[in-house]
């Protein structure tokens, strides 16, 4: 298998703007993975404000410290055995940091509006944890993160699905399935330069109950990466905000799919209830 | 102003003798007060000089384990770098070294090992007390965090800076020309200058550390133990890996002594902002006793 990319991208990170054009091959042959530059004629940049996104964010987020902060953009061709087809991204990925927590925010849009409740929540924590509440909901950033952990798993009452649509590494169609256990359907390559790895991609989360109970405390934000199916979450409940720590035992309902999430091989963040 | 970095970096990974991948990568950033501008460009010079570590790395790749091997050349120079995993543990070394660093792996690679005691003191051997010190020094000072009250025999420099009374890094160093460089360590090396030390009749000690972190916010230290044993007169159990997580306040407290010079240690590939970099490390044979 002979696969191609070539792309540009624009990238603020940390108060530094970087601009990369690269282009490269990939040869797979038997167990060998191979994968090198390629001399081809540079893609324009994208036409994206990176800066101006980040002095945005910047500026939702004053109340806060802003501890890390990268936003970017790229577009991408890509050919593999003949098949070609061509992205664009939009990523920001945002840290922001008070009294000692930190709220992750990653977002695939520059549409930044999720940000500021969370910057604003953050800044009115308590630092103590308390016990996460019984029954809470999950905001979509936080479901979208937490749903390639579940992938092998068989939580009660939901099924986790690779949405169907796209291309996937290969250029073949990603499909629609039900994802239970490995194999998976497609691959996924988040560069050329990494062997394509098989993982369900675009992932939802479907369950029978849609309906979501306003009233119970929400966990707005992630305050450490998952692990496993423990979340380390920043809880909003009325006018209380604090630290919890939450393990995913059961799911009471699922809203539709929201918003989509760069999390694993991509994600699709819907409101739950636990 | 305009600034030029160049790079060329060629990796292969190879298992129980057989290579599985291979890469290429080469750049060239140009930085100037807008910003950086990078692409794939190809400096000829750098790719044959990398070729050529890499010709010479490959004999040293090892038949049961499973190795990655890099060679990367800049403006400043080549480096020859191998990894090398057996199980679930593994050595940063170079073909200088590689002989005596796989003697340690291979020493430190039991199967199973009882649950450890870490309450009990700790002997860091191998120069393995620098992976302490890096997350506890090194990148505390890489953040500009104020100093804690070490020891007064205890040095801790890298390039000649010292970190322990605070100093960053000299080095602004990149993993590749996609990246920003930032401040890093480069070659952490701890001293000790009249330290007490006496091995404590009852001890664990650390032949081989799997990772450590160091979280800015709350200026706490995590490391990982891979390979340890717990020694009782003349009885040696080897123990389960286990991990240590404290405040920078206490893994000063904790240091209670140290004996010798520093010992290179095999295995610091340190990675922050998304970039890997290899970082020279060593330590004396310390003890720690964390309370």
């Amino acid at each position: 298998m002979i696969y191609r990319k070539r792309g540009s991208s624009v990238r603020w990170e940390n108060g530094v703007l970087v601009s990369v054009s690269e282009a490269g091959i990939v040869t797979e042959e038997h167990d060998l993975f191979s994968c090198e530059p390629e001399a081809r004629d540079a893609l324009p940049w994208p036409d994206a404000d990176v800066v101006a996104v980040a002095r945005q964010i910047e500026t939702l987020a004053r109340e806060v410290a802003v501890e890390r902060l990268i936003v970017s953009a790229g577009i991408a061709e890509h050919e593999c055995d003949g098949r070609m087809w061509s992205d664009e991204t939009w990523r920001v990925h945002v840290a922001l940091a008070h009294r000692g927590l930190r709220a992750l925010v990653d977002l695939a849009t520059f549409d930044t509006s999720e940000i500021a409740p969370i910057a604003d929540a953050l800044a009115r924590c308590t630092t103590s944890s308390r016990e996460a509440p019984a029954r809470l909901r999950l905001a979509p950033n936080v479901t979208a993160a937490l749903l390639p952990s579940l992938a092998g798993l068989a939580p009660p009452n939901v099924e986790l699905w690779q949405t169907g649509g796209g291309i996937d590494g290969n250029g073949e169609a990603i499909l629609e399935q039900r994802i239970a256990a490995p194999p998976y359907p497609n691959v996924y390559r988040p560069t050329y330069r990494m062997r394509p790895v098989r993982v369900p991609l675009n992932l939802q989360l479907r369950c029978a109950v849609a309906d979501i109970d306003e009233t119970r405390p929400r966990a707005i934000a992630l305050l450490a990466p998952i692990d496993g199916l423990t979340l380390h979450v920043l809880v909003e409940d009325a006018a209380r905000v604090y630290p919890a720590t939450v393990r995913l035992v059961r799911i009471d309902a699922v809203a539709p799919p929201a918003a989509w999430y760069p999390y694993g091989a991509g994600s699709f963040g819907a409101e739950m209830m636990l | 102003m305009t600034a030029r970095f160049a790079i060329a970096t060629r990796d292969e990974l190879w298992s129980h003798g057989r290579l599985l991948e291979r890469r290429l990568a080469h750049g060239i950033a140009v930085e100037d007060e807008r910003g950086i501008v990078a692409s794939d460009a190809r400096d000829d010079a750098l790719v044959a000089a990398c070729d050529a570590a890499m010709e010479r790395l490959r004999a040293h790749v090892v038949e049961d384990a499973r190795v990655r091997l890099v060679a990367e050349a800049t403006e400043e120079g080549v480096t020859s770098t191998m990894t090398v995993r057996l199980g679930a543990r593994s050595i940063v070394t170079t073909p200088e070294h590689v002989a005596h660093d796989l003697a340690l792996l291979r020493e430190a690679s039991f199967d199973r090992g009882e649950v450890a005691d870490a309450r009990l003191p700790l002997i860091w051997l191998h120069g393995s007390a620098s992976v302490l010190l890096h997350e506890a020094v090194g990148h505390a000072a890489e953040h500009g965090h104020a100093p804690v009250a070490w020891p007064s025999w205890l040095r801790v420099d890298d390039e000649g800076a010292d970190l322990l009374h605070g100093a960053p890094p000299p080095r602004l160093r990149r993993a590749t020309f996609r990246d920003v460089p930032l401040p890093r360590m480069t070659n952490l090396v701890a001293r000790q200058e009249g330290a007490p030390f006496a091995w404590p009749e009852e001890r664990i000690e650390v032949l081989l550390v799997d990772g450590g972190a160091y979280e800015p916010l709350t200026q706490t230290v995590t490391v990982r133990i891979a390979a340890a044993r717990h020694v009782r007169a003349d009885e040696v159990t080897p123990l389960a890996p286990f991990t240590i997580e404290r405040t920078r306040e206490d893994v000063a407290r904790a240091l209670r002594g140290a004996t010798g010079a520093p010992l290179r240690y095999p295995g610091v590939i340190c990675s922050r902002e998304g970039q890997e970099l290899v970082v020279g490390s060593h330590a004396p044979i310390m003890l720690t006793v964390f309370a």
